[in-house]
């Protein structure tokens, strides 16, 4: 018990460091979520389209990224093709934001589609006897109301990517998690500084639910 | 002028038009009635190519539609507006961006001009009031009327209605259908598909009556309504008067 006092005392003056780190994991969960919501547009596009080599591809994207585990992406992202192409180093931010957008490109694509796909037929035809073609119909019409019925998904996504940042600690970038770590080995006690991650990332999860919560409220009045 | 030459439209094994011919021209307003399953919509569909015919033309004008380009075939359609039983107004944009969207999206018009001509039509229609609202802030009557208005937005030369007041509670049938007849009254070519016999034998020039993907019967209301020449018209008459 007094060790683990100890041990709070000790990381006291570290709390901000940990607290900071925050920033980093939001920083890649939304950069990440800005890459999937517009890669999951173009592979839901290409999965509804008349043109089978696209969507095939599309498919085979979707079913790799959600088929194996995002921490091993991320190692071959980050240690696996870097040394295949002699990259040299290669920024780890970086490495984790395109990873994590390519990964949650895979899922916002589905979730994108089935809100497509649950927009009224008539919407289509109405638009294209007017005389509208595919895209501009697909852009102005199909598209705003599909992701106004998404919205809640897509915060899922975002709160799942934010809470799974957590494993860029791996490739050292200095997120929550690292920062964590690194004040855990500075102070020979993991308790603290993991407690204190714990709590802001329950947190910030509470924050984002609450703003979804919200944001879906809204919308619904405005049906 | 419309013309329908031997149309035919198969869904998989289902054989929904046989063999439909039809004329329509300028000027001309024509009904089209028949029992549920018939081949009504269908068929109305096949003229401006939201489905295509399995065989068959269709031809709009001097231009025969199914040798079109798909590319052309999305310019004809400025031509032929089209009313649905759902309305199917885009619920994201108010009645205004609604009536707007198509004519500058498609015909380049300028916001100016659209907002101009827009204001007009829904003045025509009854609905000068309702330019700022939301679609579902709108009666079902009131909703048709501003697809009306959407339609006529493009300018088009036919109008198709595909059974516009099946949807509507029977109290707002009359307001639809009354901007329907100003229009049959300025001259607007028209196929309508309808379950209104009244108003079917007030505005047709001509009443098609179809019935197992064929017509059956295409005469004057007059003719049609006092003596229909076929036992199927006799037997549906009967049931829907
Ligand atoms: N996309 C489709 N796929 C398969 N079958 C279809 C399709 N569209 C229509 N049908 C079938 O074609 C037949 C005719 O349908 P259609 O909607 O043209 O009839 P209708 O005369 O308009 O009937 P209603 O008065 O009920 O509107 C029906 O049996 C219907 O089930
Ligand atoms: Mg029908």
């Amino acid at each position: 018990m007094n060790e683990l006092i100890t041990g709070f005392k000790q990381m006291a003056p570290s709390i901000p460091y940990i607290i900071n780190g925050v920033w980093v994991s939001l920083g890649i969960a939304l950069g990440a979520s800005i890459l999937g919501f517009i890669g999951g547009i173009l592979l839901s596009l290409c999965k509804i389209g008349q043109v089978k080599i696209l969507s095939g591809l599309a498919h085979v994207y979707t079913s790799i990224f959600r088929g194996t585990p995002l921490i091993l992406q991320l190692a071959i992202a980050y240690f696996g093709i870097p040394q295949l192409f002699q990259m040299g180093d290669v920024n780890p931010l970086t490495c984790a934001i395109i990873t994590f957008g390519l990964n949650s490109a895979a899922y916002m694509s589905e979730i994108i589609r089935s809100g497509i796909n649950a927009v009224d037929k008539g919407q289509f035809e109405a638009s294209k006897a007017l005389g509208v073609s595919y895209w501009p119909t697909m852009k102005d019409i199909i598209l705003p109301q599909a992701i106004k019925n998404i919205l809640p998904a897509m915060m899922n996504e975002f709160i799942t990517l934010t809470k799974d940042s957590a494993i860029v600690s791996t490739i050292s970038v200095t997120d929550m998690m690292r920062r964590s770590q690194i004040v855990a080995a500075n102070i020979f006690s993991y308790f603290p500084p993991m407690l204190v991650s714990l709590v802001m990332y329950y947190i910030i999860v509470m924050a984002l639910t609450y703003l979804g919560n919200r944001l879906e409220r809204r919308m619904r009045r405005s049906d | 002028m419309i013309k329908a030459e031997h149309i035919y439209k198969n869904f998989g094994d289902i054989h929904v038009l046989k063999d439909v011919s039809m004329e329509v021209n300028k000027g001309e307003v024509v009904v089209i009635i028949g029992p549920s399953g018939s081949g009504k919509s269908t068929f109305l569909r096949c003229i401006n190519l939201l489905e295509e015919p399995t065989k068959g033309q269709v031809q709009i004008d001097d231009q025969n539609l199914t040798e079109l380009s798909p590319k052309q075939v999305v310019k004809v359609r400025e031509k032929v507006g089209m009313v649905f039983q759902h309305f199917y107004l885009f619920p994201h944009k108010t009645v205004l961006e609604n009536l707007i969207y198509a004519p500058m999206k498609v015909k380049g018009l300028s916001r100016d001009e659209a907002v101009a001509r827009a204001k007009e039509l829904l003045k025509k229609v009854g609905l000068f009031d309702k330019i700022n609202q939301y679609p579902n802030k709108l009666s079902g009557g009131q909703q048709q009327r501003v697809a009306i208005a959407r339609s006529l937005a493009m300018e088009p030369d036919y109008m198709l209605f595909d059974e516009p007041t099946s949807a509507l509670d029977p109290e707002m049938v009359k307001e639809v259908l009354d901007v329907i007849q100003s229009l049959a009254e300025s001259g607007m070519t028209m196929i309508i598909v309808t379950h209104e016999m009244g108003f079917a034998k007030m505005v047709a020039d001509k009443v098609i009556f179809m019935d197992d993907g064929q017509i059956l019967e295409s005469n004057t209301p007059e003719n049609f309504f006092n003596h229909p020449s076929t036992e199927r018209a006799k037997d549906f008459l009967q049931k829907i008067l």
